[in-house]
């Protein structure tokens, strides 16, 4: 029981520190920016946790989710409905859209449905980039009275409720269920577990939260040039990054990843240029077949080796 | 009728190029059990291969094939060592294509990344005398590189087919995929007839890719689309059915083709995709195998 | 020609076989008996290359093969007609000997090999273009120890030939095994669960049980054993049988 409140202790110093800083420091448009993006990822590398981390189910079209989002906010936002409401709704859109694509999709073979999603979200891409072929904007009063602080808090807000989320879910029924067609499909069905159900559950549950993502986005960027981008694989590639990176099933992992991703990526980006790109490629390689964990996993790893060996000493000691 | 006429020769031109990118995926998938999704993104690579032999050193980009063709082979040599290999020692099967589709994601950023820094984000495509020339026979256009890429199919097709019936590695190939250690205790050196075969397959991406500069154009990132082409291809076939690939991918090139009269040219990669998504959730073995699985 | 020495072998956690130690002689035909799980397939694999031991060492011929990958360990000269088999099931009858002659002074004899194999197996020249796995079982077994024998190996490696044949299939080829000892001095290890057949055939046996060697001797006087009678041949002290 300590160690539960330990950690929610942390988490709230973590918390408060987030909300506090921005009121008491000049933070700079550099800093808030990094930060927006950063609550960004944790949002969407936390939605991909729950389906691809919890429910193993590898879900190649987070992007779909993302730009669903991303349109349904804005058009909602651009026709004068509170900020708020339009987010909310954008994560209910991503619903819908995820009631369309997950339906077929989740009765394929655990590899067809990673290329069905990545299928589907290309459709996606493709038939939004032919019906918005040109600039998708805000009228310039947006433009005139936006301020970055807005979008921090919002993000924050956001981030704080992909995280509790993942973390009531996974410590419910409906996460048990879904470990247990991550580890073994085929066991759970045959115990009775409804594997499609819980399948269906934390695909929508996670398209929500990429919903919700996408309005933040929203928000932060106003407009888009050309909005196939917010539905590029790279949405469902840089979060997925984030999570193996950080460790999948995991709650702090998509978090940690995601910091390392986004602020990690400044600071080789200023050191490397482009080059870093193709680094954190690499790692998320070595990561796949060397990791699998990812840097919380081998954390534990460590911890258990040493444990390991203290009790060999002990023993020893005996 | 005209119009059809045409829409039936290029559907057939456009499918051979399509079958010819599936041949790389299908070979990966059936023998190793491998799904490599970065065979786009080496297809794109193959392009920029010959696109740049073609502007240094003027070599016409279907004379660049067997330059080609080495650079390619030796990038998957490097594929299979590097990423491929160490999943060998997953036991499952599922684990095995599931952990291969993650890595190779990873490949594609890696190397997309590489490519756009090493020459640009701008598209590049090859015009030569004969680009954008055709043939008219019957009142239909047949385009030069759209021959050149049929002819290059059916070349790929007929060689698979002899290599994997008629020659010793052909038969070792087909021993490994359908019993590894039996094949290992025959004195197969099973890794490394993985090892050719993966040089073999994203060879044949680049070859794919030769095609794709000289009739359309590259740009870095546009590796996705075309892999997905692949994979479309690659289910009709039916998975591991090889010497299906040529009539699969030609029927998805008529199947495109026809489309555009319904739909409009914008959309028609979405109806294939569409068209896949369908036979993926109805008939899963694809078009060509009955209920038994085909293997190579 | 073979020596096991100590070796212990693992999959993954579980432990198969504790310190077992054997030999084979050139020229001899070797057994080794047990019940089911008993640990002898596990051998097997080890032998051939399949499993590596944890400790102990494998030598063949004075050279240590037990970190060889099994391609290396078939070139050497230990083939393996593995349990259930294992036929390359699409590929004909003539594609699986051809694959079994992989290693290079093999490929350049294999025309003479498989003439050689069809005279030892005339049903396999009728059945050369079908595929494998429309052959029936005993066509499949003689197909496996055709393909093994393709290698022109020095040690033959027969692991649980008998498993789901007719008895008097399983006679004639256990025929066929003891004129190839004979005629070209083909060292045979076989592994078995028709204790029988295995101590009829061989010279030498070896019982195993529970991963552990518990006898060994001469084929002959492990026959008459009692222990061994009451425990594999069903027959009580006393000779009644059942």
């Amino acid at each position: 029981m300590t160690a539960n409140w330990k950690k929610l202790l942390i988490a709230g110093v973590v918390c408060a520190l987030f909300i506090a800083l921005p009121m008491v420091m000049e933070l700079g448009t550099n800093i808030l920016n990094l930060l927006v993006m950063l609550f960004i990822f944790i949002i969407l590398s936390q939605s991909w946790n729950l389906i691809g981390g919890y429910t193993g189910q590898i879900n190649l079209g987070l992007a779909a989710f993302f730009g669903c989002g991303v349109l349904v906010t804005h058009f909602l936002w651009k026709a004068e409905v509170p900020i708020y409401l339009a987010v909310l709704a954008g994560g209910v859109a991503t619903v819908v859209l995820a009631v369309i694509i997950g339906l077929p999709t989740l009765r394929l073979r655990g590899v067809y449905f990673a290329i069905g999603t990545l299928a589907l979200a290309e459709v996606l891409r493709i038939v939004m980039g032919n019906i918005f072929a040109t600039w998708v904007k805000m009228p310039g009063s947006y433009v005139t009275t936006y301020s970055l602080l807005p979008r921090y808090y919002l993000g924050l807000v956001v981030a704080l409720i992909a995280v509790s989320v993942v973390y009531f879910v996974t410590n419910s029924k409906l996460g048990l269920a879904m470990v247990a067609v991550r580890d073994d499909e085929q066991a759970a069905q045959v115990t009775g577990v409804n594997t499609f159900k819980y399948k269906v559950l934390a695909l929508l549950i996670s398209a929500f939260l990429a919903g919700l993502g996408g309005g933040v986005y929203a928000f932060y960027r106003l407009s888009f040039y050309s909005i196939s981008l917010v539905f590029s694989p790279l949405w469902t590639f840089e979060p997925l990054m984030a999570v193996m990176i950080g460790g999948a099933g995991t709650l702090v992992g998509p978090v940690i990843g995601s910091f390392f991703l986004v602020i990690l990526s400044e600071v080789f980006a200023l050191t490397l240029g482009e080059a870093h790109l193709i680094l954190f490629g690499v790692l998320f390689i070595l990561v796949i077949l060397y990791f699998p964990y990812g840097l919380v996993g081998s954390v534990d790893q460590v911890r258990q080796l040493m444990a390991r060996a203290s009790r060999g000493r002990l023993w020893k000691a005996r | 009728m005209e119009n059809v006429i045409q829409a039936i020769v290029s559907g057939i031109l456009v499918g051979a190029l399509y079958a010819l990118i599936a041949y790389g995926l299908g070979l990966i998938m059936g023998i190793m059990k491998f799904l490599n999704v970065a065979h786009g993104s080496f297809l794109i690579l193959g392009g920029y291969v010959s696109y740049w032999i073609f502007t240094l050193w003027g070599i016409d980009p279907y004379l660049s094939v067997p330059l080609v063709i080495i650079a390619t082979f030796l990038t998957g040599l490097i594929l299979y060592k590097l990423t491929l290999s160490p999943l060998l020692k997953l036991p499952d099967i599922e684990m095995r294509v599931a952990n291969s589709l993650l890595v190779t994601f990873g490949v594609i950023y890696v190397l997309d990344n590489a490519m756009a820094l090493t020459w640009t984000p701008n598209s590049r495509s090859i015009m030569t005398s004969y680009t954008g020339e055709a043939i008219d026979i019957f009142g239909a256009h047949l385009s030069i590189t759209g021959l050149c890429g049929l002819g290059i199919a059916i070349l790929v097709a007929v060689a698979l087919y002899f290599i994997l019936s008629k020659t010793y590695f052909g038969k070792h190939v087909r021993a490994a995929t359908q019993d590894a250690e039996a094949a290992s205790l025959c004195g197969v050196n099973v890794q490394r007839t993985y090892l050719i075969s993966c040089g073999i397959a994203v060879a044949l991406a680049g070859v794919a890719g030769v095609i794709v500069v000289s009739s359309y154009s590259v740009t870095p990132t546009s590796g996705l689309s075309w892999l997905l082409i692949g994979i479309v291809v690659m289910v009709l076939a039916g998975e591991g059915n090889i010497n299906a690939i040529l009539p699969a991918g030609i029927i998805l090139g008529l199947i495109e083709s026809a489309s555009i009269f319904v739909v409009g040219a914008p959309y028609r990669q979405a109806v294939a995709l569409v068209i896949f998504i369908i036979v993926l959730m109805f008939r899963p073995q694809g078009l060509f195998t009955g209920r038994e699985q085909k293997s190579i | 020609m073979l020596e096991i020495s100590n070796i212990d072998v693992c999959y993954g956690d579980l432990q198969a076989l504790w310190d077992v130690s054997l030999t084979v002689g050139g020229g001899e035909i070797v057994t080794l008996v047990g019940s089911n799980g008993a640990g002898k397939s596990t051998i097997m694999k080890a032998i051939s290359g399949l499993l590596k031991p944890k400790t102990g060492s494998i030598s063949f011929e004075g050279i240590c093969v037990n970190k060889l990958p099994a391609h290396r360990i078939a070139e050497l000269g230990i083939s393996m007609v593995p349990e259930g088999r294992r036929l390359f099931p699409q590929m004909s009858v003539l594609e699986n000997l051809e694959v079994g002659a992989s290693a290079r002074e093999a490929k350049k004899a294999r025309h003479n090999t498989i003439s050689w194999i069809y005279e030892l197996f005339p049903i396999l020249r009728a059945r050369a273009r079908q595929r494998a796995v429309t052959l029936s079982g005993g066509e499949q077994q003689m197909l496996a120890i055709g393909r093994a024998l393709m290698s022109q190996p020095r040690l033959l490696l027969i692991d649980e030939m008998s498993l789901g044949l007719a008895p008097l299939l399983v006679q004639e080829i256990s025929q066929v095994i003891k004129d190839i000892n004979k005629s070209r001095k083909l060292t045979i290890f076989l592994v078995e669960q028709d204790v029988n057949m295995a101590l009829s055939m061989a010279d030498r046996g070896y019982i195993i049980e529970h991963g552990r060697i518990q006898s060994e001797g001469a084929a002959r006087e492990l026959l008459c054993n009692e222990r061994i009678k009451e425990a594999y041949l069903g027959i009580s002290p006393g000779g009644k049988a059942g």
